[in-house]
């Protein structure tokens, strides 16, 4: 996947404990790229798109993850599309999928105070070490060392969707173009899978993706989004740190 | 009391001139029959001819039958199938509430027809629903105390300098 993955851990356990937690973590981020991987052809997201494999013989995190991708499809109006760059492509869900199961892992393992921010969408569970909410920055869109947002969290997920990282990468599956109107999209809810593919699909969505984000507070979702000539919006009950 | 247009109830009294339409068709669901309303009996059908008239009774069915009782009916008026007594409509939902008809018959006729509507303000107005909107705000920069960052997917080069970067090797 080519990112980066900071995990903190609350625990009050033996240092070689939280490093057993933590080393199963990575084998599972490293099972998910060698799965999920669409840069490595012999990854199973590759050969199945190739054709190679049925849709039966694939594992049951494949098919879970061409389902849950399929049910996006529908509720974003088409605008999380795996297929949208041509190829089969489920990263946009994959990313947050993976953080969030990597996080019920250590949940079970009995850590439930922790952090894993994987490539800038995090999932938290309970508190910070000095027992408070975790405290959550929104990157500025221009300013790197700076946030436009800083968010209280204690169980949730906050996933962010941009274009200042890797560039015009979200493509519109309307247009095939890349989506253009909105420079920074974050989703803030209970599932990182979910918030991961509203904030892409809100993105490629362009402006029209932030009346479309009013509507998932409803659901639970609430976003802060920044569009390309620097208008700010936030829905009503984002967990603003006071 | 509810109110009733006073007007309607006028006109047609002593008259089976509108609601006469009904008189010839099968009724459709048709008005059940309850106990008389009392308002009705003090109604403005005055006109009305008999002294006899059955407003204690409680009439049986709900559909249109051949009346036996002793006619009270002028004999050149036709037979009107309807029992005497006081009806009511169903009542019938609509966006402002529910409405009901009521009718009066004496004689085999109509002497009286009301129309009642909700004097309470129970009306259900149809509102759009409310749309959730996101508010507009000003785009800040700040430094604050955080101990994670989201943004836009870092990749690893650019993660080395970034504010996450920053935070995970002061924890270190």
């Amino acid at each position: 996947m080519g990112t980066t993955v900071s995990i903190e851990l609350v625990e009050d356990r033996p240092d070689d404990e939280l490093r057993r937690l933590i080393a199963d973590v990575c084998a599972w981020f490293h099972e998910v790229d060698a799965r999920f991987s669409t840069y490595k052809a012999d990854s199973e997201v590759s050969r199945f798109d190739r054709g190679g494999l049925r849709l039966e013989e694939c594992s049951a995190d494949l098919r879970h993850v061409l389902e849950a991708c399929a049910d996006l499809w529908r509720d974003t109006d088409g605008y999380f599309d795996v297929y949208a760059s041509g190829s089969l492509d489920p990263s946009g869900y994959v990313k947050g999928w993976s953080v969030e199961m990597a996080s019920n892992r250590l949940f079970e393992a009995g850590s439930h105070n922790h952090y894993i921010n994987a490539g800038g969408d995090i999932r938290m569970r309970g508190k910070h070490p000095d027992g408070v909410p975790w405290r959550v920055g929104i990157r500025h869109p221009w300013e790197a060392d700076k946030m436009s947002w800083v968010l209280a969290l204690t169980d949730g997920a906050v996933a962010t969707s941009g274009t200042y990282e890797r560039g015009d990468h979200v493509i519109n599956p309307r247009t095939g173009r890349p989506a253009k109107g909105l420079r920074s999209v974050t989703v803030v809810g209970p599932d990182l899978s979910i918030a991961d593919a509203y904030a892409t699909a809100a993105l490629a969505m362009g402006e029209a993706g932030v009346p479309w984000l009013a509507k998932r507070a409803a659901d639970g979702y609430d976003s802060a989004v920044v569009t390309d000539d620097g208008r700010a919006f936030s829905s009503a009950n984002l967990p603003a740190a006071v | 009391m509810r109110r009733s247009t006073a007007a309607a109830v006028g006109t047609l009294t002593g008259a089976a001139l509108i609601i006469g339409v009904r008189l010839s068709v099968t009724p459709p669901e048709a008005p059940v029959a309850t106990a008389p309303v009392a308002d009705l009996g003090k109604s403005t059908s005055a006109p009305a001819k008999k002294p006899a008239e059955n407003s204690t009774s409680k009439p049986p069915g709900n559909k249109a039958k051949p009346t036996d009782k002793p006619a009270d009916k002028p004999a050149d008026k036709p037979k009107s199938g309807l029992q005497d007594g006081v009806f009511k409509g169903s009542p019938a939902a609509n966006p402002y509430g529910k409405i009901q008809v009521s009718i009066r018959v004496e004689g085999g006729e109509i002497t009286a027809a009301e129309a009642s509507y909700p004097t309470a303000n129970d009306s259900a107005t149809i509102n759009p629903p409310a749309i959730a909107a996101l508010k507009q705000e000003t785009l800040k920069a700040q430094n604050a105390d955080v101990a994670a960052v989201s943004g836009a997917t870092y990749t690893s080069e650019s993660y080395v300098k970034s504010l996450q970067a920053a935070l995970d090797a002061a924890k270190a």
